[in-house]
């Protein structure tokens, strides 16, 4: 039978449960960011042997496969190194707010971490290489949410 | 000693489209090896071995490959599968490439394919990383409001294009360009699909200002700069040496002078071990290239190689990869693509085939770059992307993961010498 | 062949019913250890190659966190998504060509972060007819291939598969990799809860989570990090036909010819006599000698007589799996690797309590799919032979 004499094809669908999963995660980098929070600091670990900074700082470093374990604390203030801004969603729809989100180098900081930029007016105006700083939540509780955003520093 | 290996020809199923109904992924499988069986004098069952690979988890049939044992025409032989993301189709290429070069085989089949009308992609594609994203909840983000959040966004930071925009951002910045040039990138890929009648968005004639009509998602992306989401499968047969003359149908074949490919840090949601690579720097491309060149005996990639067919899922990379690829200077595409350089009939023709941007089936999409180099090679691309200039080097260029992996092929039309 | 390739070092850990360590975790410990042992650092491994399955990690190109902590950083990798001894295949593959000198396996697979492990791997049946018609899943499959052996061969009885089993058990409990379950009685096995008649709920092999390295070299490079080498003298991988009613499941001819090609690259006319001990790969206690008949280790037929007789014990003619095999824990889609550590360390003579007698020549069997419809045979020596 060739494939041009067929004229209907059926629809399957079919509902399996797939299976739920566990992961386990150690993530000693984040618990060690989040220490710092409590304080208002930024935590990360540098390598003893090529001196990168990492934020937040696993308990290994990637370039010289060792264990690391030196703590430092680097700035809350730092340079934005890209960003994004968000316009529309996937399909194209205008979003409602606009945002912008940032990949920043804290000074001391080897490594970028991602969060929602405040303190702008004109998102045209954004560059990489602005200065931004952590604003910090009034009481923070060593959770994520202790950094609520980085502040354009005029 | 160093053994050739070539490719003796390539075959699609069809046009890739966003959905197949009519077929399931098996019969897609067989119609894409049944076609490049017929443009050789080969028999089904002369091949010796297959490499099969696409992301299975987005149609949700564990190992296809078992399923198509004999729609391939690979009952009684050795099939591996090879999966690595976006790169998967080149990996599979290397893996083909690997079995004939090792001496094990003569006449092997590489076939990459998605069929993502089958399963659910924003399924697949969250899986990549929602352990990360769920394993945030440990530690107590803002997921809910618009204030704030701060690190919370790790795991989607960048909007509904992800990483690709801070890509995008950091390239522009780097390199002096703006979204109008990522504009003329993506009109240039729609316009080379309208000649290539395999791929999936075609858009005859598409100017850089009709690009600029679709809106800003994440800036500097567009709508227009994204690639869709297509079915189809790619498969590509390569021979040793010594059995070319016996099984290819014409003097035309691609020669595999080079492949080289490498990992680098992984630069969207590394929420965990941390993030010290800037996405635009790919620092690991360059190595690779220049791995690859070497192997191929390419001393002057800039002069040597006449088309290049890079991974641009996004049309920023259009821009990109030449500069990554050491075949410009880091910063010059924006000029170069303004004067026309990248054009089909430019000095450096990027993307004939309309690249990732027009046609983006996961698992074949790197593949399909090594096929359609392998088309220019052979001077026999259909439709009228054929670039006009003889080609004698041409380079094809995965690239996947999370932003980290890196592959580079290099065909052309004498094999290296030994 | 041009250049010859062997194991010079492995690392793994015990398989655990639910790991404490996280994946990332055991791929840096074990890499850390091996290279520790070779007294080489990860800028000697020219290529790094994964053996692991989306669907049994629960996650997309799930290797993508892996790479920096098993050492690949800034290198080559790439990853094998079938059972893991195709990886080692594909890094023969890649040293033969010549273009590589080194390359570093690595498997973890953690069964326990599925709840239902099953379903992962019954995903391999085909949307379109086997899985909406609902007859067929792995263990309902087994339960065919053990009927159909116990119907050709009337001599073997439901309380064979037991014993088989039982054999695992004990085995595995001397090889302290394993899960060491104490093992059960033969009369608890053979009353144990029916699954699907004849298989029985103790003679399901029982998941674990589990991992291991392997470190492979070019010959030049081998003899100088070890002075035990193992080598690779040949292989073969065959896939059968998908639809099982095509299949004859106790010949299995597809494992045959695997078998077949594979003793022809190692240069074996009589694989009864030159085989030292087999490491096979089995889901189910009724596998096991049909695989092994189908490698042509013991007669047709002689399921009964082998596992009466001891003659695939430890100290038997031919052991299988001596290590326990499943029975020692069966990590989804990397089981195979463990095979291939342990026949590694019984051919240097490490396998402490489950020890085999001087042996030579190993075989290390892989499958994958409903049935072993696809399998990977691979012989290794220590190098006296050829």
């Amino acid at each position: 039978m060739k494939v041009e004499e067929i004229k209907e094809t059926k629809e399957i669908y079919h509902y399996w449960d797939l299976s739920a999963m566990k992961w386990r995660i150690e993530s000693e980098g984040l618990a060690l960011l989040m220490e710092g929070f409590k304080e208002k600091k930024v935590l990360g670990r540098q390598c003893h042997k090529c001196g990168t900074v990492y934020v937040p700082g696993p308990t290994y470093c990637r370039k010289c496969h060792i264990d690391i374990y030196r703590i430092v604390e680097v700035k809350d203030e730092g340079t934005i190194g890209t960003f994004t801004v968000n316009l529309a969603d996937i399909r194209g729809n205008p979003l409602e707010e606009i945002s912008i989100v940032v990949c920043v180098k804290l000074d001391g900081s080897d490594s970028w971490l991602m969060g929602r930029l405040e303190g702008w007016t004109d998102w045209r105006e954004i560059k990489a290489g602005m200065r931004v700083k952590v604003e910090w939540s009034d009481k923070p509780k060593g959770t994520l949410s202790d950094l609520l955003n980085f502040k354009l520093i005029k | 000693m160093r053994r050739n290996v070539a490719i003796i020809s390539v075959g699609y199923n069809g046009r890739f489209v966003s959905k197949r109904p009519d077929i399931s992924i098996v019969e897609m499988l067989e119609a894409a090896v049944r076609n490049a069986l017929s443009k050789t004098k080969l028999k089904p069952h002369e091949i010796d071995a297959f490499v099969v690979g696409n992301m299975h988890t987005f149609e949700g049939v564990n190992m296809g490959h078992l399923w198509a044992s004999e729609h391939i025409f690979a009952l009684n032989k050795p099939v591996m599968r090879i999966a690595t993301g976006g790169t998967t189709g080149m990996s599979v290429f290397h893996c083909a490439y690997y079995h004939v070069a090792s001496g094990l085989y003569d006449v092997v089949c590489a076939i990459g394919w998605e069929k993502h009308d089958e399963g659910d992609a924003q399924i697949g594609l969250g899986g990549i990383l929602l352990p990360e994203v769920f394993s945030l909840a440990h530690f107590g983000p803002d997921f809910s409001g618009r204030r704030g959040a701060g690190l919370g966004l790790m795991g989607g930071g960048g909007g509904s294009t992800g990483g690709a925009s801070f890509q995008a951002a950091s390239y522009l910045a780097k390199s002096g360009g703006g979204i109008e040039h990522i504009d003329m990138a993506a009109a240039l890929m729609r316009a080379n699909a309208a000649k290539n009648p395999y791929a999936h968005l075609q858009v005859p004639d598409c100017k850089p200002e009709d690009i600029a009509k679709t809106p800003i998602i994440s800036w500097p992306l567009r709508y227009g700069h994204t690639c869709p989401t297509s079915c189809g499968a790619c498969a590509v047969i390569i021979v040793a040496e010594e059995k070319v003359k016996k099984y290819a149908e014409t003097e035309k074949v691609a020669w595999v002078k080079g492949v080289a490919c490498g990992t680098s840090d992984v630069t969207v949601g590394n929420v965990h071990d941390g993030q010290i690579t800037d996405p635009a720097d790919q620092e690991m491309c360059k190595i690779v290239a220049m791995k690859a060149y070497k192997k191929a005996g390419i001393k002057n990639p800039r002069k040597e190689i006449q088309v290049a067919e890079v991974y641009d899922g996004f049309a920023h990379q259009v821009l990109l990869w030449p500069e990554r690829l050491l075949l410009v200077d880091d910063g010059a595409s924006p000029k170069l693509i303004e004067q026309g350089y990248y054009n089909i009939d430019g000095e450096l023709p990027v993307n004939p085939s309309g690249g990732v941007t027009s046609t983006n089936a996961i698992g074949a999409s790197a593949l399909v770059r090594v096929a359609e180099a392998a088309l220019q090679v052979m001077g026999i691309a259909e439709g009228g992307h054929q670039v006009p200039k003889k080609v004698k080097n041409a380079l094809a260029h995965g690239w996947g993961g999370l932003f980290q992996f890196n592959t580079v092929t290099i065909l052309g039309d004498t094999p290296v010498k030994k | 062949m041009k250049r010859r390739v062997a194991i010079v070092g492995y690392k793994l850990i015990k398989n655990t019913k639910a790991s404490v360590w996280t994946r990332e975790r055991i791929y840096y410990e074990l890499s850390r250890a091996l290279l520790e042992e070779l007294e080489i650092t990860r800028d000697k491994v020219d290529t790094f190659i994964f053996g692991s399955n989306d669907f049994a990690d629960g996650r997309t190109i799930s290797e993508c966190y892996l790479i920096q902590r098993i050492g690949a950083h800034m290198k080559d990798e790439s990853k094998v998504e079938q059972e893991a001894l195709n990886a080692c295949v594909y890094a023969w593959m890649r040293i033969q060509s010549g273009e590589y000198d080194t390359a570093m396996i690595g498997m973890v697979s953690l069964a326990s972060s599925q709840f239902k492990p099953l379903l992962v791997q019954n995903h391999v049946l085909d949307p379109v007819y086997e899985r909406p018609r609902g007859l067929i899943n792995y263990y309902s499959a087994a339960a065919f291939q053990a009927r159909a052996y116990m119907e050709r061969f009337k001599n073997f009885t439901e309380s064979h598969i037991a014993r088989y089993a039982e054999k695992g058990y004990r085995n595995a409990l001397k090889n302290q990799y394993s899960l060491q379950v104490i093992p059960p009685s033969l009369e608890k096995i053979e009353n144990s809860e029916p699954i699907y008649l004849p298989i029985r709920e103790l003679e399901v092999a029982p998941y674990a989570d589990g991992g291991g390295v392997v470190l492979l070299a070019s010959e030049e490079k081998a003899k100088k990090l070890t002075k035990k080498p193992v080598w690779i003298d040949g292989f073969a991988s065959i896939e059968d036909t998908y639809w099982i009613g095509e299949r004859d499941l106790v010949k299995l001819d597809g494992l045959r010819e695997a078998g077949k090609r594979a003793y022809k690259m190692a240069g074996i006319k009589n694989p009864e006599k030159e085989i030292s001990f087999a490491e096979i790969q089995t889901f189910f206690a009724s596998e096991e000698p049909i695989i092994a008949e189908a490698l042509g280790l013991f007669d047709e037929g002689s399921g009964a007589e082998v596992i009466e007789k001891g003659l695939s014990e430890i100290n038997g003619k031919l052991p299988v799996n001596p290590s326990g095999g499943s029975f020692g824990g069966n990590p989804m889609g990397g089981t195979s690797l463990l095979g291939l550590i342990n026949a590694v360390k019984q051919l240097r003579g490490e396998a402490d309590d489950f020890q085999v007698k001087n042996p030579k020549r190993a075989l290390v069997h892989a499958q994958d799919g409903v049935c072993a419809q696809q399998n990977t045979v691979m012989i290794l020596s220590t190098g006296g032979e050829k």
